[in-house]
């Protein structure tokens, strides 16, 4: 994976997010809620490296906090995401016909629900929170891998070894873990690096339209949000929320890419030799 | 066959669940709807006289069954704010939102197909990267941000080229087509670069799987250029899944529609279903997710019958493929 520059370049991305979210649950270079009246709106200077916002609060300090909502949300949403497509493709391969064609046409017919419907009903009894964007990506994203990772599923299923291992009298489970996972585990892997992806996104269009993070809890969605009242005088604050999303997430992109690349023994030559 | 009836039982099934999961998520409020409705400053007697008319101190089972059959009736119920009805109010909204989502997957449709084209056809490899590229940077773009950034550079008033309004919509509505149109060209335009850019991906990578299949050998072999072979062969063969593609888009797309109209104060379904939840109009809220949900599981039913229609493999198969036993 080091060895292209999207590999490198979306590895190195990502550590330094890592780096900076853990480093922000015990450092930042202002204190959050140092707020000064007096200093609004200022322009990067040696203070504040990327300047203040409308309540004078340091930009950087706030997007450094916001990483480790930002990664916590995304692994949260990815755990989810794992859990749920994995137990739709365990059912998928099940081998009872009602079960498995119930879950194939159930994951059709949910699969049409946009994930900011599922979050707006949610947040409705919950409130702004986490948990609400945790629930509806990790739902959505969930029936999207268990619908990407269907047939490469169903043909492991089909395959000469699992009928072998049927015979010899191999459980559900095991055929499940043994045989079928590691099949399917290169479109896993790189569906749920996108959806890593696409949950920093929904992040911050939930939060603007306030049924993600809840006010006064730090992330990039919020720093985005709170910018953009007055981008046409200060466009600069609203300039690297925004970046760093952008970066973060084609990072993750590109990450999702090399991993494919990696694992999956067609496209890696390296692997097609070994085999 | 079987899959068509299994399927329409299905979206009746999912719409029924989605019924109880709105109504559900509106009757766990902490406090009940009647206290939340009438807001902080109201008289206990307010609040009951608000349950009273709204039937909310009927039994759970008995209010949903109302809700359920008002629905299938096509009822819709009224807004409490502005006394219209929800299903006018809808109207009024759609009218907005449905022109500026569909002037936007036209818009990614066209970026979309021909960038992805290229990017698989291209004779230059380095024109065949720099669209992949592009695809990928243009996709990881938070919608807001797309949008500020068109606003910085094209808005009047305050752009670098000062074109078009990036504020509100006429008040005299699609009577004045051109002015209306007007202020839809930002925030389609956002919206058709975001999803353009998945569609490019898509394509590519469609295109590209295909690209090495024995369908464009053999019509390489018949006398085709690999490009003539791509375009009469390959994207009829790419068809169904972009379809499929298509129609997922649209769903996600709806993310972005409604922060696109929340950022250029468009008066349409998303920013008015937020309106509407931050001032507690539940009752509407309840009728309006209802009606949005039902809409994307129409066009998941679409897009799905419709794949199976474009590609005629998948009619002798049952759903599993494993044949009919």
């Amino acid at each position: 994976m080091w060895s292209t520059v999207e590999g490198r370049f979306a590895l190195s991305i990502l550590l330094v997010w890592v780096f900076m979210a853990v480093l922000s649950l015990v450092w930042t270079p202002q204190p959050l809620w140092a707020t000064d009246g007096q200093q609004v709106w200022q322009k990067p200077s040696h203070n504040h490296w990327l300047g203040t916002d409308g309540t004078g609060a340091d930009v950087f300090s706030w997007l450094m906090a916001g990483s480790a909502t930002n990664l916590l949300i995304c692994l949260l949403t990815v755990a989810c995401a794992a859990a749920l497509g994995i137990l739709l493709i365990a059912a998928t391969v099940s081998r009872s016909a009602l079960v498995a064609n119930t879950s194939i046409v159930l994951v059709d017919a949910l699969i049409s629900i946009p994930t900011v419907l599922i979050a707006l009903i949610l947040a409705v009894p919950l409130g702004a929170s986490v948990v609400v964007i945790v629930l509806a990506c990790g739902l959505g994203y969930g029936l999207n891998l268990a619908r990407v990772a269907r047939p490469q599923a169903l043909l492991a299923a089909r395959s000469d070894y699992v009928i072998a291992a049927q015979v010899s009298g191999a459980s559900a489970g095991r055929i499940l873990v043994s045989h079928i996972l590691p099949n399917i585990m290169p479109v896993v892997a790189v569906q749920l690096s996108l959806s890593a992806g696409s949950s920093v996104l929904a992040e911050s269009g939930l939060t603007y339209l306030g049924v993600g993070v809840s006010s006064g809890v730090p992330s990039w969605g919020h720093s985005l949000a709170t910018s953009v009242k007055l981008i046409n005088v200060y466009p600069l604050t609203a300039l690297w929320p925004g970046l760093l999303v952008t970066l973060v997430v084609l990072s993750l992109n590109l990450f999702g890419d090399s991993i494919g690349d990696a694992i999956d023994p067609q496209s890696n030559s390296a692997l097609r030799e070994a085999a | 066959m079987r899959y068509l009836v299994r399927r329409i039982v299905l979206f009746i099934l999912a719409l029924w669940a989605i019924s109880i999961l709105i109504f559900a998520s509106l009757r766990i409020l902490p406090g009940d709807i009647a206290t939340v409705m009438a807001g902080i400053n109201s008289s206990p007697e307010q609040v009951a006289g608000l349950r009273l008319r709204l039937g909310l101190n009927r039994p759970l089972p008995a209010q949903y069954g109302s809700w359920l059959k008002d629905l299938v009736h096509g009822d819709f119920g009224f807004s409490m704010l502005t006394g219209r009805s929800i299903s006018e109010q809808v109207a009024a909204r759609a009218s907005v939102t449905f022109p500026l989502v569909g002037l936007g997957i036209v818009l990614a449709l066209v970026i979309g197909l021909t960038m992805g084209c290229l990017a698989v056809m291209a004779r230059s490899t380095r024109l065949r990267s720099f669209c992949h590229m592009l695809a990928l940077v243009a996709g990881s773009i938070p919608v807001l941000w797309g949008g500020l950034l068109l606003i910085l550079l094209f808005s009047r008033g305050t752009g670098l080229i000062q074109i078009f309004p990036s504020q509100g919509f006429p008040d005299t509505g699609w009577r004045r087509p051109a002015e209306a149109l007007q202020t839809m060209a930002l925030p389609a335009a956002t919206l058709g670069l975001v999803v353009g850019a998945s569609i490019t991906r898509y394509t590519r990578s469609a295109l590209n799987d295909i690209a090495g299949s024995g369908w464009i050998d053999m019509a390489r072999s018949c006398g085709m250029t690999r490009n003539q072979a791509l375009m009469r062969v390959g994207l009829r063969l790419t068809l169904p899944q972009l379809v499929s593609v298509v129609g997922l888009t649209f769903a996600e797309m709806i993310t972005g529609a409604m922060v696109v109209e929340n950022l250029f104060a468009l008066p349409g379904l998303g920013s008015g279903l937020i309106t509407d939840i931050g001032n507690r109009d539940l009752i509407a809220v309840q009728s309006e997710l209802f009606m949005l949900a039902a809409f994307f599981l129409v066009i998941g039913l679409i897009v799905d019958l419709l794949h199976r229609l474009l590609d005629p493999r998948l009619k002798e198969s049952t759903v599993t493929g494993r044949g009919r036993s």
